[in-house]
């Protein structure tokens, strides 16, 4: 199969599927009891002001007649205006994305090394002491909820000795990057779950390779130490662990739910979380297809890299 | 949240860490835990509602772990609010385990192309951000635990069905289950004597990666304030409502705190012993 | 934290001397408006206050729906934004005169049959484009702008007044109909919600002309706003030089930006936030005054049993207990609650006597009512802080009496997503904003909508409406508190707290609360320390 075929059958897939997701999401919010019109209208609001409301928002239309208004809307890029608020949700997403990604990049610069050097390490000696206790680590530190890896760096580096600011404040006009001191805590709570997954997973993938003919072939031949781990181990290893650490960081644009709340960092997932309590169907519709799409482009770079890092250039399983 | 990647991944599951001691301890620390939230509500000395005290007391004389935000006594409210937590998970993955059972092996014993869409269209579902379904759905159904099991449920099952169909394939196009279709045996006996007692070391591999995930999700719904509301005690709400006080007392806000960590940890330990049990039999 | 700091005080340092001047030249606009202006009393006598430098301030918000268009902004922080920005009609001010203190107007005359509201315009006041605020721009706003609002506390004046019949009288001058008599007219024009922009303003955006105290330089929705003084301003001329307007939702992240000196002021903490402040030296905890009080409530719904029975409805007034409310969920740092809203406003009805905690009675009642034992759900949701745990209570004071009451906790946002089912409940948690007591009764409850909870009572509603309709104070006070009295005895309501809204500063930041409506406050009159 030629690049080309390769990456158009999987761009074709994934448009597909963000065709498919969007209606799914679509229906869910419409469907669901309860509307926007409360959040909107006022908790006051009178019955009649109630049913302006509706009306003024299309939500006395069908679901399916509002569907086909959005989709045929998205298609030309007009992804519309949010119920509350009426920004246009383009600008919101124009607004949030690139801070969730830099949340999601920076958190994946400081986790991939950590992740790699770990993996590699406690995958050579898969079974040996080194292994469980990076293996116990890893599972450890991954079974501590972002809410409480949070609430702990709050306390201790923010509270206690006043090091790091409790919140994300980010400079009006600015980004992320202008107060990078508001970024260390949320990074370093993403990190520390990220870090011990893609160690799990590259851990994983490693060991499998040591246990392959091919690596005991050359064990045979007297390869060892750095040379056996560099040249043999890790190019066979790498197509699955930069999937993993990717996965781990795509899954962080929109999932970052809890941390963005929490520092109250100006990112998608906050955002998703508001527009979902206030029934903003397109807001909502808005970023879930963004961070589905960004996902997708994620899976699309994996399969990529995966594709031309395997020495086997093939079907991958 | 990221427990369900591995199943991304590697559909294949982890391989055997052979010459490992029985994880004693995780199994123990795992049954404390859910000995503790299983059977709290009957030694709980008060009611996880009633109003006791002031609130934020420290530990000491009647209440051993000091109340909490509204005055009432932290002890029992975290001996009751296990239960919620640990059945939801439990709930979610067995609801996710044999959609993924079912959709796994029926796509793994179909014709190739028929997996191949099963597959995409599971696939797709593992884009949207697990938390964007339970929020959704816990929007539309306020205030319910079932839309909590269902929203879990619904974010880990695709996972299930990844791993499970993959296990399927791997045992239908072995040696012995296309010898027994060539044999004459019908569909569904290969599918009973052959396929299923093969698949059930990965499933139960699979079903407490799972667990882990679904623990991990259903925490984050407490701490949000998903599912069932006040008063109802549940650690992952717990947590968010006396964090505010935790320079108070810290009781409050770290007895559910450890409690659902240790959890966590142990079962993550155990998914890690068993899918080593499950591929080692594999082989 | 260094460096964020030291840059705050070179700013603030720089700012004194530009001060100076500016502080006379907004002395002599406001003299050339031909009005005396007093200055604000702590300015004028406590040397050592310095004025100037830029104010931070912490508010909820709204995330990336926030807008600029304050019209249709639901959340809080944009009206506040649009206060510092734009001038207002006016505020409620229960010392002044009128019960008002004006804004852009001189004041409002009402006619002899309170059928006709003429409000007089400032002389002078400009926009920040030059032009001058004439009765073209009064009435765009209020007829265009505010009636077109989905907000319903823009639809008070629809309400109210004749809106299509309003007309400008000359440049000074506007001529509003009120629909039926109403002598408190200026109650309702001046609450501190009716803001003024020019006439035919469509767009709202950073560069459009305003007369407010603070000209916006920067927007980004939910993260904040910035602002320079207006030294064209008409009022007394504000002694900040910038105003900075945050968003953070979450209380404790507020209370952490005040700590760690990321903002100077943060408005609307949780309880126990607040708690975990009062013993921060350099932080003042500063509840807002009555009348800007949250009262929280509990709906019963006469249309389902047994509610519709008064002893029913009376038995659930006694069970509250609301000492232990005000101490377990405020820390003693909320009102008790006499089940009647609108607490501080001129026409509460303050002479009824309070309603006792009285579990013995309640229980009394419920058995001559025969509903000993009786279920019921209470549904709450944490929309305001403090509601979900008053709720929680509660249910425990309704099991005292022997109800089987259950609580039911919906997520943020959900409780009134759907008005009609949540019209329906049995016995439902609500709250309400500082408004007046009787022509927030006219609209919300009068005439038996479905917000009234099955209340229909056509005496009460025209009594109100005689009260409303009364020229002379002391006669309305009368008959206000009549109608108050019988929703007071039969009524389905129970209002056993009035909460602040718990705010905290810097140590020495003042002048916040002279800005009035300080449930959004104003930062026209602050000074820094």
């Amino acid at each position: 199969m030629s690049w080309a075929v390769f990456v158009g059958r999987r761009l074709a897939l994934a448009a597909a599927s963000l065709a498919v997701l969007s209606g799914v999401v679509f229906a869910a919010t419409a469907v669901l009891p309860g509307d926007a019109v409360s959040a909107v209208a006022g908790v006051n609001a009178s019955a009649e002001d109630r049913a302006r409301v509706r009306a003024s928002l299309g939500l006395d239309r069908p679901v399916v007649e509002r569907y086909a208004a959005w989709a045929s809307h998205a298609l030309r890029g007009d992804l519309g205006t949010g119920f509350v608020g009426n920004r246009p949700v383009a600008q919101v997403l124009a607004d949030r994305l690139p801070n969730s990604v830099i949340l999601a990049g920076l958190t994946l610069v400081v986790a991939a090394p950590a992740a790699v050097l770990l993996g590699l390490w406690s995958g050579l000696r898969a079974g040996g002491a080194a292994d469980r206790l990076v293996t116990t680590s890893a599972q450890v530190a991954a079974g501590v909820p972002e809410f409480v890896s949070a609430a702990l760096l709050i306390t201790v580096l923010s509270v206690r000795l006043g090091l790091l600011p409790r919140v994300s404040l980010v400079p009006l006009g600015g980004g992320p990057f202008d107060a990078p001191r508001t970024l260390v805590l949320p990074v370093l709570t993403l990190t520390g779950v990220v870090t011990a997954t893609a160690t799990r997973l590259i851990r994983a993938s490693v060991a499998d390779v040591v246990a392959s003919p091919y690596v005991e072939a050359a064990r045979l031949n007297g390869v060892r130490g750095p040379r056996l781990a560099l040249r043999h181990v890790l190019p066979n290893a790498a197509g699955p662990a930069v999937q993993a650490l990717m996965l781990a960081a795509g899954a962080l644009v929109g999932g970052a739910v809890v941390v963005e709340t929490v520092f109250d960092y100006p990112g998608i997932g906050r955002e998703l979380e508001q527009a979902v309590a206030a029934r903003d169907i397109p807001m909502v519709q808005g970023i879930a297809m963004a961070s589905a799409a960004m996902m997708l482009l994620i899976l699309l770079l994996g399969d990529v890299c995966g594709r031309s890092l395997d020495p086997m250039r093939g079907e991958r399983r | 949240m990221t427990a369900n990647l591995e199943a991304r991944v590697r559909p294949g599951g982890p391989r055997a860490r052979p010459g490992r001691r029985p994880p004693l301890l995780a199994a123990a620390g795992t049954l404390v835990v859910v000995a503790i939230a299983l059977a709290g509500p009957l030694i709980a000395p008060y009611g996880p509602a009633e109003r006791l005290g002031l609130p934020f007391q420290g530990p000491g004389g009647r209440h051993p772990l000091g109340t909490d935000f509204l005055g009432r006594d932290v002890l029992s409210r975290v001996l009751w609010g296990g239960r919620t937590l640990v059945l939801t998970a439990i709930g979610a993955t067995v609801v996710a385990t044999v959609v993924g059972m079912a959709a796994g092996v029926l796509a793994g014993l179909a014709s190739r192309r028929t997996g191949e869409v099963v597959s995409r269209l599971v696939d797709m579902l593992t884009v949207l951000p697990a938390l964007l379904l339970i929020l959704v759905l816990a929007a539309g159904f306020p205030g319910s635990d079932l839309a909590v099991v269902a929203a879990v449920a619904l974010a880990t099952a695709p996972f299930s069905v990844r791993v499970l169909g993959a296990a399927t394939r791997r045992i239908a196009t072995t040696g012995y289950a296309e010898a027994a279709l060539a044999r004459g045996d019908g569909r569904w006996a290969v599918l009973l004597h052959d396929v299923l007692p093969n698949i059930a070391g990965p499933a139960l591999a699979d079903a407490a990666l799972r667990l882990v995930a679904a623990l991990h999700l259903t925490a984050t719904a407490g701490f949000l304030g998903l599912g069932r509301g006040a008063p109802t005690a549940n650690w992952g709400r717990m947590v968010s409502e006396n964090l505010s006080g935790a320079s108070l007392s810290a009781a409050p806000f770290l007895a559910p705190t450890l409690l659902l960590v240790l959890l966590s940890v142990c079962v993550g330990l155990l998914a890690d012993r068993f899918a080593g049990i499950a591929s080692g039999g594999r082989r | 934290m260094s460096r964020p700091l030291n840059r705050r005080l070179f700013m603030r340092q720089g700012a004194l001397a530009a001060v100076t001047i500016a502080a006379g030249g907004g002395l002599i606009s406001a003299c050339g408006s031909g009005e005396p202006v007093a200055a604000p009393s702590a300015g004028a006598s406590s040397g050592t206050r310095r004025a100037g430098g830029t104010l931070r301030a912490a508010f909820v918000g709204g995330g990336a729906s926030e807008t600029l268009d304050f019209f249709n902004g639901p959340t809080p922080l944009d009206l506040v934004r649009a206060r510092a920005w734009h001038g207002g009609l006016g505020d409620l001010d229960p010392g002044a005169a009128d019960g008002v203190r004006y804004g852009v107007l001189q004041g409002i005359d009402v006619s002899q049959d309170l059928g006709t509201y003429t409000l007089h315009l400032r002389p002078g006041v400009r926009f920040t484009d030059g032009s001058t605020l004439t009765s073209a721009d009064v009435l765009y706003s209020l007829t265009t702008l505010a009636s077109a609002s989905k907000l319903p506390v823009f639809r008070m004046a629809a309400a109210n007044f004749d809106l299509a019949k309003a007309k400008a009288d000359g440049d000074l001058k506007v001529v509003l109909p009120a629909i039926r008599p109403i002598a408190d007219g200026r109650m309702i024009l001046c609450q501190g919600n009716f803001l003024v922009v020019k006439e035919g303003t469509k767009q709202f955006s950073i560069g459009m002309p305003s007369c407010g105290p603070f000209k916006l330089t920067a927007f980004t929705a939910g993260q904040g706003a910035a602002f320079t003084r207006n030294d064209d301003y008409y009022g007394p001329a504000p002694r900040l030089d910038g105003l900075e307007l945050r968003s953070i939702a979450d209380s404790d992240a507020r209370a952490g930006a005040l700590t760690s000196g990321e903002v100077d002021f943060v408005h609307d903490l949780a309880p126990v936030t607040a708690h975990t402040l009062s013993g921060n030296s350099a932080i003042d905890v500063v509840p807002s005054k009555s009348p800007y009080l949250v009262g929280l409530s509990f709906r019963m719904n006469m249309n389902v049993k047994p509610f519709d029975d008064q002893r029913v409805r009376e038995a659930f007034k006694l069970a509250a207990d609301r000492e232990a409310m005000v101490r377990t969920v405020f820390y003693g740092n909320a009102t008790v609650g006499n089940d009647l809203p609108a607490l501080g406003f001129p026409d509460y009805a303050e002479g009824l006597s309070q309603r006792a905690h009285d579990p013995d009675r309640a229980r009394a009642l419920l058995k001559e009512a025969g509903a000993e034992g009786m279920e019921v759900v209470l549904t709450t949701g944490p929309e305001t802080p403090g509601m979900v745990e008053v709720a929680t209570l509660y249910v425990e004071d309704l099991k005292k009496i022997g109800v089987k009451a259950t609580l039911k906790e919906l997520p943020p946002g959900q409780l009134f997503a759907d008005f009609a089912s949540y019209a329906r409940l049995p016995l439902a948690a609500s709250y309400q904003v500082p408004v007046p007591a009787l022509s927030t009764y006219q609209i919300t409850t009068a005439g038996g909508t479905p917000a009234a909870f099955g209340w229909k009572r056509p005496d009460v509603d025209a009594l109100v409406s005689e009260a409303r309709a009364q020229s002379d104070p002391a006669e309305a006070k009368k008959t206000g508190g009549e109608a108050q009295k019988k929703l007071w005895e039969g009524g389905n309501t129970v209002v056993p707290v009035f909460k602040p809204y718990v705010n905290a500063q810097v140590k020495g930041l003042t002048g916040i609360q002279d800005d009035l409506f300080e449930q959004f406050p104003g930062f026209s009159r602050a000074a820094l320390p």
